[in-house]
């Protein structure tokens, strides 16, 4: 479908363009924000028994997203986005198998920019079109980056989907680990879902504190604290040091988990930092991420760039024009 | 037999093609599930894009996204324990590698599609094989080889008659290492197999065997030990799991002329044994094989000649005189004597009739020498007992004993008889139309190097024309390598049993992938790898144990009699004629007799056969002579005798 709607707006006048983001850019994360020490009186580091307990059933849920612009019109891109998520459970065998899957194609530009031809090709197509408003147009880096929230948001929008269907079909012993904040979605309430963050663009503490936190040692976790975010569902937090970080950075290795903001989550924090620290083998190595990638959500993303349309697979190599050789 | 009534339609695998795997037109890669029950030889069926292709699995890899094996180290912390912990099993595959059998529609001849992948049914493995254009019809012509088996699943395999047999291609040849009776328990299994499916309309068949190692052939017509799994796959087969019919088997005497040189010499099994015993004219015209090509000239090999189109068997004029009939070899040497005294009475002339006195002596030296070694086999001057020439019968295995021969003689037997029924196929007066050959041991018959041999110029012989005649060869060795490439290269079908892995490092096998290599040096008693002309790729089959005695068992069922003594050898044989021979009588008469007369009396009372075997005996017996100093022959006093075999130098 894809294929046809794009050239289908080219041959309606659309510039045919290429360009692609940098699949990790991930999602801007650098606030500060206050934390409170729930565990202890200051924050300090605890030593972690990788493996001490593990449930017997665990789900995972993560997400991708790709987008690229393959046409212009004036100053409005074209943007063909693709984003997908699933869920895939791991039982006593081990072996990973696919709960739930949503993927979702979509264009963004803003509609009144283009020709008539090429919204009729568009409409034609039956593909869905975001339309961004025309005070979002202008330089292509501001336009570019309404287009990215329009991505990340229909990239959440379908994790949340699944996380809210998974959690209602939990197992009483199943634990979902979400990829990311959980604080993001209805998985903050709920006592057997944990959120792993690999990016640590937020600050919570500062001076010794900050410290203690960053330069934990390998096979430990920080006491369990909560962040005073309004902009987020409450959950209680803790870092969580799976390699040794001497060598590399301060943030190598270093994971933050998030769960429901609850007196048993204190008490459970040691099995599911001594869980969540046994998930770091296999390795997921080729990935760059793979000192703080666990596992079992480097397969959900394995499996769904394994579905991803052909044609918005990066291309590797340069922009220049190919030789015909 | 081949079950068309359900296929079973979920499939196990699909078929992947990258760049530095295609999908070619005769081989593509394929993906099952980690536990699947697919394995090296399982044959499968892709559909996709109205054309099906079947294929037989090559190879199979299983990987895992590790990138480097060192990341499973620093997963593990160096600690393989841990490493089997991880709480998740990595994502891996089972990638298979499949040769094409066939391709529906044949034309044009495309890259397989990528689609599912489905394992073969019944009806799949015929169409796979080709078996659809010879299993059917009006005029079947399929043999069951035994059942391809896969994943549960179980089929029968047949070879085309036509194929196996002539006149399209034909010969068998089987490989395998020795000690597990796979080679000998398979030919068994097919000639049974063959002689209860072997087409009428293609005419009679029957099989001659050379026992050439310990009992392996004596008890083809017993029965032996199945178990339900065997009845099962015979019944899958559409056979009927029973010994053979008929069994004719022949064996030499031992030196003595008297008892069998056999191990079917159980007193209940002996009296099947028929005593392969030849004289002069069987063995002259083979001289070729028995006399060292080094050692005879083309002085001797003139004379020989000499002595078989104008001497043996009819009367001859020596020159001096004497008159003879050369029938024996006793009555070659009284020829030669006679020469040797002629030409010394004559003035000690160098030559008789062109030929120089040395080649003569030399001829009669070794020709001497042949009766001495083959003793039991050849006669000396007794009359012969041969197959039955001309009356073959149809499904009747003729098994020849010379597993206790001396290798001159079997040699000699194999040439002989091998040249007879070449002789009587091309003269179409066999009683059969085709004949299979079954021979162990072609290393040492049909050796890839070394001497030139007439026996193995006759299998060469046989490879590449037997198939016009109907005269079918069964070869099994060890090492295939090391057989005559025109004798292997000619045989359609090829069977292997489990392979010694030095054998499958020749270059003979290089066309086999690494993993169809470990499969045959791993192969289990009674599977095989078959190929045929009608299979494009080489098939594994299981066969059931054949319904015979084997001969390890045969031989504890059926002990081999101890050797009798002369007088009761005796008696055994005339008792075996007519059941009314009273011992006592026969001993009474032959005591003190000559045993060179009684075994010439016994062999003419056998080639008679009569209604009253005592009288015939005592009649070729004749009465009792005293004994008397010889009479010096005429005209050679002054001649000294000659030894049988003297110390001249030739």
């Amino acid at each position: 479908m894809a294929r046809s709607w794009v050239a289908a707006i080219r041959a309606a006048g659309v510039v045919p363009a290429a360009y692609v983001p940098e699949a990790s850019l991930g999602r801007p994360d650098d606030e500060v924000v206050a934390a409170s020490v729930v565990e202890d009186s200051v924050l300090r580091a605890h030593p972690v028994t990788a493996g001490a307990w593990a449930p017997p059933a665990a789900c995972f849920l993560d997400g991708i997203q790709h987008w690229r612009v393959v046409g212009q019109s004036g100053v409005a891109p074209v943007v063909q986005a693709y984003v997908a998520a699933a869920v895939r459970r791991r039982g006593p065998d081990r072996r990973p198998r696919t709960l739930a899957v949503r993927a979702r194609e979509f264009v963004i530009t803003h509609l009144a920019a283009l020709p008539a031809a090429a919204r009729r090709a568009l409409e034609d197509s039956g593909v869905d079109v975001v339309d961004l408003p025309a005070a979002e147009l202008g330089q292509p880096g501001r336009t570019l980056r309404a287009a990215h929230v329009r991505v990340d948001r229909a990239r959440e929008a379908l994790e949340h989907e699944l996380a809210e269907a998974c959690l209602a079909a939990l197992g009483p012993d199943e634990w979902l680990v979400v990829d990311g904040l959980l604080s993001d979605t209805a998985a903050a309430a709920h006592p057997r879902a944990v959120g792993v963050i690999k990016s640590h663009g937020t600050q919570f503490f500062s001076g010794a504190e900050l410290e203690c936190a960053l330069t934990l040692p390998a096979g430990h976790r920080t006491s369990v604290f909560r962040p005073e975010s309004h902009a987020h569902r409450p959950v209680y937090s803790w870092y969580l040091r799976l390699w040794p970080w001497e060598g590399n950075d301060v943030l190598y290795s270093l994971l933050r988990v998030e769960a429901r903001a609850h007196p048993d989550t204190v008490r459970a924090a040691p099995a599911l930092a001594a869980w969540l620290a046994a998930e770091r083998a296999p390795l997921a190595a080729p990935d760059a991420r793979w000192d703080r990638l666990l596992y079992p959500i480097h397969d959900v993303e394995t499996y769904l760039r394994s579905r991803m349309p052909r044609e918005l697979v990066p291309a590797p190599g340069s922009r220049l024009p190919k030789t015909g050789t | 037999m081949i079950d068309r009534t359900g296929a079973r339609a979920t499939p196990v695998g699909r078929v992947v093609a990258t760049e530095q795997k295609p999908a070619t037109p005769h081989q593509f890669h394929f993906w099952t599930a980690i536990e699947t029950t697919i394995g090296i030889g399982a044959i499968v069926k892709v559909a996709a894009l109205e054309r099906v292709v079947y294929g037989v699995v090559t190879d199979g890899f299983a990987y895992s996204d590790l990138a480097t094996p060192l990341h499973d180290v620093v997963g593990a912390e160096g600690d393989p324990v841990q490493a089997a912990a991880n709480p998740t099993a990595r994502a891996e595959i089972r990638l298979w590698t499949a040769a094409v059998l066939r391709q529906e529609p044949e034309e044009p001849l495309q890259p397989v599609p990528l689609g599912q992948v489905f394992v073969a049914s019944d009806a799949d493995v015929a169409q796979a094989l080709r078996m659809d254009a010879y299993v059917g019809g009006a005029q079947p012509t399929a043999i069951p080889v035994g059942l391809y088996t896969s994943g549960g699943l179980e089929a029968p395999v047949y070879l085309d008659a036509d194929f196996l047999l002539g006149p399209e291609a034909a010969h068998l040849n089987i490989s395998g290492v020795s000690g597990l009776a796979t080679k000998t328990s398979a030919v068994e299994f097919l000639l049974s197999a063959i002689f209860q499916r072997f087409p009428a309309h293609k005419g009679r068949i029957a099989a001659v065997c050379f026992n050439v190692k310990g009992p392996d052939l004596c008890f083809l017509d017993q029965p032996g030990t199945l178990d339900d799994e065997d009845r099962r796959r015979y019944a899958r087969l559409g056979l009927e799991p029973r010994p053979f019919a008929r069994v004719r088997y022949y064996a030499p005497f031992k030196a003595d002329g008297v008892n069998l040189n056999t191990l079917r010499t159980h007193p209940d099994l002996v009296g099947d044994v028929e005593p392969l015993v030849w004289g002069l004219r069987e063995v002259l015209d083979f001289a070729e094989v028995l006399l060292n090509r080094d050692d005879i000239d083309a002085k001797a090999d003139a004379f020989i000649d000499f002595l078989a189109d104008r001497v043996v068997d009819r009367e001859f004029h020596d020159g001096f005189g004497g008159t003879h009939r050369v029938a024996t070899f006793a009555d070659l040497e009284r020829l030669f004597r006679a020469i040797f005294d002629g030409l010394e009475l004559a003035g000690r002339s160098d030559t008789w009739r062109t030929h120089h006195i040395a080649t003569i002596r030399k001829v009669r030296n070794r020709l001497a020498n042949i009766s001495t070694r083959c003793k039991g086999l050849v006669t000396d001057d007794g009359p012969s007992n041969d197959l039955p020439w001309g009356r073959f019968e149809d499904r009747t295995v003729y098994v020849i004993d010379i597993a206790n021969v001396d290798p001159l003689g079997q040699d000699l037997v194999f040439a002989r008889v091998v040249s007879k029924l070449r002789e009587h196929l091309e003269r179409r007066d066999l009683g059969v139309e085709a004949v299979i050959v079954f021979v162990d041991e072609l290393n040492k018959y049909a050796p890839a190097d070394g001497p030139d041999t007439y026996v193995r110029k006759m299998l060469l012989d046989i490879s590449e024309r037997g198939r016009y005649l109907g005269l079918v060869l069964f070869g099994a060795e060890q090492f295939r390598s090391q057989v005559h490439r025109r004798v292997v290269g000619n045989a359609g079908t090829v069977v292997f049993g489990r392979m010694d892995a030095d054998e499958l490092a020749t270059p003979g096998y290089q066309v086999l992938s690494p993993a169809t290599k470990i499969k045959l040096a791993t192969l289990p008693i009674g599977e095989l790898m078959v190929r045929h002309p009608h299979f494009t790729q080489p098939i594994f089959v299981r066969f059931p144990r054949p319904a015979v005695l084997r001969g390890r068992d045969g031989v504890e069922r059926f002990p081999p009699a101890a050797d009798l003594p002369f007088a009761d050898a005796v008696v055994r044989q005339l008792v075996r004629l007519d059941r009314r021979v009273r011992p006592n009588v026969v001993k009474d008469l032959i005591a003190e007799r000559d045993e060179e007369d009684v075994r010439r009396a016994l062999a003419r009372t056998r080639q008679a056969r009569p209604q009253d075997v005592l009288a015939c005996f005592r009649r070729e017996l004749g009465g009792r002579v005293a004994a008397a100093p010889p009479a010096p022959a005429v005209g050679s006093a002054g001649v000294p005798p000659l030894d049988p075999i003297t110390d001249e130098p030739y």
